[in-house]
């Protein structure tokens, strides 16, 4: 999933990787056509890619085709939240609930 | 969606179609639940328990099925009164996912040898659940939409989420896949309750006073439940606090813990 395929330009800011996400992640709370977009947090010595977020509302990993920034929108279908991408005082990035 | 689309591209409104439609439920728990037999797969072997652990386990599934009748109380009733059609149609789903996980619960306490599952649940419930219930089922029948929502699917839907998980951790392997398949739905039924409670405190900010008072009312039962329910499947005082978490973080999202 991490091979990039292709760059865009982004309003004049670095170009974004664009990532291919494998079908089958193991998560199988949405259905099929949606899974790749999720995966579990697997806990300990797990961690986020460029085009990954964790949803707060209810901790699935939620993942896109591109790198996330900070003010991009993302769903959680499993949990059926609009969320925003932000960063935080250390510049990792977090999402939180757009309602 | 056309293949290739990102689901991140789906407009709000493609968006909240999907997820409160009986399609996007139906091909959900497709996914988890085909196969299994009252919720677990039918070659899980049953492990042994001592009789004081069997016991135990009859009686937090006994206070589990309150949990699970009160919602599946409370769902149905709100259908009448929801507001939109994707509430009602998200509700609709809600109920049969409820009535499952009662009817498992009830499966797994006659796998333990219980005669009458019913007598059981009114023998062992625990008072400040059942108090919970009738609360949950007074602001339904009051068609306090934003209150019964808050009581249902934030405050009782969090609890259980966040039991449950815990829960299967240390269960049986049948009552564990029983638990997990349960966790599952609750995702959607979490989710639900925190955006909606959201969208109308941030369409009139007016009511949160209103939901802060139910917060009040409601919040004392559901920790002495907690307090009743971690005390039977071994969880300390410690872990308790991180159980509540869930719950406390939503709350404070949806700036109800001032």
């Amino acid at each position: 999933m991490n091979d990039p395929l292709e760059v865009e330009n982004d309003q004049g800011a670095a170009p974004r990787r664009r990532f291919i996400l494998e079908d089958d992640t193991g998560f199988d709370e949405v259905p099929k056509k949606y899974r790749k977009f999720y995966r579990k947090w697997r806990g300990v010595g797990d961690s986020l890619a460029a085009n990954e977020v964790i949803c707060p509302v209810c901790k699935v990993v939620i993942r896109s085709t591109r790198e996330l920034r900070p003010g991009d929108r993302v769903y959680c279908m499993p949990c059926m939240s609009r969320l925003v991408v932000t960063a935080n005082d250390d510049g990792m990035l977090e999402a939180i609930v757009s309602y | 969606m056309p293949s290739g689309r990102d689901v991140h591209d789906l407009s709000r409104d493609e968006f909240l179609d999907q997820v409160h439609s009986f399609e996007f439920w139906f091909h959900s728990v497709e996914g988890y639940l085909s196969g299994l037999e009252y919720g677990h797969a039918q070659g899980t072997i049953e492990e042994a328990m001592t009789a004081v652990d069997r016991d135990r386990l009859i009686s937090v599934l006994c206070n589990y099925c309150v949990g699970e009748t009160a919602a599946l109380e409370g769902a149905s009733g709100l259908i009448a009164f929801a507001p939109d059609r994707r509430a009602k149609i998200f509700l609709s789903t809600q109920v049969v996912d409820e009535g499952r996980h009662l009817e498992v619960l009830l499966h797994r306490m006659t796998d333990l040898g219980v005669a009458d599952p019913e007598q059981e649940i009114r023998r062992r419930a625990s008072p400040s659940l059942m108090v919970f219930k009738d609360r949950l089922l007074q602001l339904v029948a009051s068609r306090n939409w934003e209150a019964a929502i808050l009581a249902q699917n934030v405050i009782l839907e969090a609890l259980e989420f966040a039991v449950f998980r815990r829960h299967a951790e240390t269960a049986d392997a049948v009552t564990r896949e029983v638990l997990l398949g349960i966790v599952k739905d609750e995702r959607r039924h979490i989710g639900f309750g925190e955006n909606e409670i959201g969208r109308r405190l941030h369409a009139d900010p007016g009511i949160s006073e209103s939901l802060r008072r139910v917060k009040g009312d409601l919040d004392h039962l559901v920790l002495g439940t907690l307090e009743e329910t971690s005390r039977s499947i071994g969880i300390t005082l410690a872990e308790q606090e991180t159980l509540g978490r869930m719950y406390l973080e939503s709350v404070r999202r949806l700036g109800l813990d001032r």
